[in-house]
């Protein structure tokens, strides 16, 4: 028999959780829901349908955690990262200049 | 280590950059350069605070370290952070030529992948093998290893012959160090095809699963015993090893080991194996769900903590062997120890940050296209191709190393980026894998807090640091790195 | 959390006391063994929900979370302190060239690196019988050659 597809919705709060994390969450879960994103009463409105079976509410909000937590990270480490793949790309591609 | 240029004093004098890991009493902590101590709480915590006096008997050994912020020597720890990153200098140096997608063999872990015997279009021309040789000398790196696989590589052996010819006549030319590896099961093999490998200086590698019905059970071989054939031809290159000539120097031969949930509990019986055919590394190697192997997970896959487990007990069985007298290291741990114990870069493309995606290793499929990795390849093969960076008829080698995919490999794979990452004692060491993310997370950044494959390094770090504990283990690990 | 079974733990965070950025991270670094939500409370309290994936159960892993919080917050204070220094450390180190070896140049005639190269490949030879017969005696394989090790031939350096 054929699972029926759910629809589940939260709230999010965008001090926590920015809308780019969460869009960002969404294009990661695009193959498993169909997930909106928009500004709603309290905060954040997130809906999900046509949810592939096992799809979860709580996994997509990890993902969105994890991306977060890597925007915090980047405004931190964006230099150290920046010179390494600078430096990666042109020794790759044969130049010669410095990172 | 000599203290120079020392930095302003700061007060109090904590540690300049630092990476930690609490394991009861004790604490592991390492830093960029690639140093590590392990330290008790309470004398971490002095360090964190900034409080290790100078009298404290631990301070001289993290001074000297890079993990004290008034005792920085500069130009020391910077050729250190250097000679462990020394691949960020060079440009690929693996090249993984498919000559075929054609095998005789039907592999659990990646039975639907390779074609059948019979089947068309499935191998790489000649003409193709060569270009793909003149592409893998325009690499900016000095020193390049030529890598054939397949399939079978030896179904195709008027390419495989062409591109050794080509890259032998080409390195002189280039001015370039080419090192040429063949990858086979060795079913194919004749006395005449291991004469021009072992002439022409082409090192051979081959699968050895353990004993005759593991091996077997893994590596189905419709025409035959695999194992046995497997063993035929190590004994015939290790002969030829043994009775070295002058004009070509031949190389020892070696074995790869994939580890399947068949593999599980067998660890003993596997390195008995491997020491009985007179191989001295072992390489285990833990399967991926990606490409074929993804299809099959559930009868072959297994989770990190299994295949920790697994782990741990060949290493401790290894290390028994060692005691013993026996020759015998682990591949993984011999290269993560020369991070570790030398801060060098053993080459290892798969654990490096970035990855080696395209920066450090290109596979050249069949037709001609480029991959940033053997792996990509894979995913290429399942009709996705997002990790196809050009194809070496239609693009230059600078167009392909600037390619989107070879751009989004270097920026998702870089540890500075990785929340869990950037902040997880291993980073001096270790590397992600954006393909893996990509296949199992459904993003090339991946998510590490639920990230197997991260589960399984952090089970082999764990490993080694717990060894590198034991005075006993320290001595034989640090003898395995840099052999 | 609606659609959601209620979640097992709950913790909440002091704002004051750890900034919210540090309670993401804790939070996500939890992540492996839970589904985490973060809500805040007024404005100085975040409350944490972990609703346990595996075997952990719930107040362990919220005592992780509470260790993580304190051991990101030592990050965040060392990092504040050196961010510029560890900058300028890898800069330094990646913009200073490596010595390279030299290229293939050994000032011999071809004839006289044939012969060098035959002398080695003899002597390797007979070292490797020694070593074979004695193997048991060289667990670690210190009497192999420099060539065995590495395997890859190295330009010789002119004098």
């Amino acid at each position: 028999m054929k699972e029926e597809k759910k629809e589940f919705s939260l709230t999010a709060d965008p001090r926590v959780y920015s809308a780019e994390a969460l869009r960002l969450a969404a294009f990661v879960f695009s193959d498993r829901a169909e997930v909106c994103v928009k500004p709603g009463k309290g905060g954040l409105a997130v809906s999900f349908a046509s949810a592939a079976p096992g799809f979860h509410p709580g996994d997509f909000m990890n993902e969105a955690l994890n991306q977060q937590c890597r925007l915090d990270l980047a405004k931190k480490n964006s230099k150290a990262a920046g010179m390494i793949a600078t430096k990666a790309l042109l020794s790759a591609a044969g130049e010669k200049k410095k990172a | 280590m000599a203290q120079k240029n020392p930095a302003k004093r700061t007060s109090p004098a904590g540690p300049p950059q630092l990476l930690w890991r609490r394991e009861g009493a004790d604490c592991l902590v390492t830093n960029d350069f690639g140093h590590y101590a392990w330290l008790k709480c309470k004398d971490f915590n002095l360090l964190a605070a900034g409080s290790l006096g100078e009298k404290h008997p631990k301070y001289a050994e993290l001074a000297d370290k890079g993990f004290v912020r008034d005792r920085l020597d500069f130009e020391g720890l910077a050729a250190k952070w250097r000679s462990k990153n020394a691949y960020l200098g060079t440009g690929p140096g693996l090249h993984i030529l498919v000559l075929t997608l054609r095998c005789n063999h039907k592999c659990l872990y990646c039975q639907s992948a390779a074609a059948g015997v019979g089947a068309r279009n499935a191998d790489m021309s000649v003409e193709t093998a060569r270009k793909s040789v003149d592409f893998a000398l325009q690499s900016s790196n000095p020193a390049i290893t030529i890598e054939f696989q397949g399939g079978e590589p030896l179904l195709n052996w008027e390419a495989l012959k062409a591109a050794v010819l080509r890259a032998r006549a080409g390195a002189k030319k280039a001015g370039k160090q080419v090192s040429l590896a063949l990858v086979s099961n060795f079913s194919l093999m004749t006395e005449e095809k291991a004469s021009f490998l072992v002439e022409n200086e082409v090192s051979v590698c081959t699968s050895l699963d353990g004993p005759a019905d593991l091996h077997n059970r893994n590596r189905l071989f419709s025409g035959g015993n695999s194992h046995a054939a497997t063993i035929k031809w190590l004994k015939y290159f290790q002969e030829r090893y043994k009775h070295q000539v002058p004009g070509y120097r031949t190389f020892k031969p070696s074995a790869l080991l994939t580890v399947s949930r068949y593999s599980l509990g067998r660890h003993k019986e596997i390195i008995d194996e491997y020491v009985k055919h007179g191989l001295e590394d072992i390489f285990i190697r833990p399967l991926a769900p990606i490409g074929y192997a993804k299809k099959c997970w559930g009868q072959i896959g297994y989770g990190a903590a299994e295949f920790t487990k697994f782990y741990l007990a060949s290493l401790d069985y290894i290390h028994k062997l060692n005691r013993n007298g026996t020759v015998i290291r682990e591949k993984m741990a011999a290269m993560m120890l020369e991070k570790i114990v030398n801060s060098r870069d053993p080459g290892y493309v798969d654990a490096r940050c970035p990855c080696g995606a395209a920066i450090g290793q290109i596979a050249y499929n069949y037709n001609g296209d480029l991959y940033t990795c053997d792996e990509g390849r894979m995913v290429g093969w399942e009709g996705d191709d997002t990790f196809r960076i050009g194809n070496v008829r239609a693009d230059s080698y600078r167009k392909v190393m600037a390619s989107a995919a070879t751009r989004a490999c270097v920026l998702s794979s870089n540890l500075e980026s990785q929340p869990d990452c950037a902040r997880c004692v291993y980073k001096p060491y270790c590397g992600v894998c954006p393909v893996y993310n990509y296949e199992v997370q459904g993003s090339l950044w991946g998510d590490m807090a639920a990230n197997d494959r991260c589960g399984l390094f952090k089970g082999i770090f764990g490993a080694l640091f717990a060894l590198l504990k034991k005075p006993g283990g320290e001595a034989i690990l640090k003898k395995w790195a840099g052999k | 959390m609606k659609n959601q079974p209620r979640a097992n733990t709950e913790v909440a965070v002091n704002l004051k006391k750890y900034s919210l950025e540090t309670v993401r991270y804790a939070a996500h670094a939890a992540s492996a063994a839970a589904r985490v939500f973060i809500k805040l409370k007024g404005p100085a309290t975040a409350v944490v929900e972990f609703s346990p994936t595996g075997k952990l159960p719930g107040p362990k892993i919220a005592a992780a979370f509470r260790a993580e919080l304190d051991d990101e917050t030592l990050r965040a204070k060392i990092w504040a302190a050196n961010s510029e220094l560890r900058d300028f450390m890898i800069l330094k180190a990646l913009s200073t060239e490596p010595a390279r070896a030299q290229q293939d140049d050994s000032g011999l005639t071809p004839e006289q690196e044939k012969e060098l190269d035959d002398l080695i490949a003899q002597v390797e030879s007979e070292i490797k019988q020694e070593a074979a017969a004695g193997a048991s005696a060289d667990p670690l394989g210190i009497t192999k050659t420099w060539e065995d090790k590495y395997g890859a031939k190295k330009p010789r350096k002119k004098n």
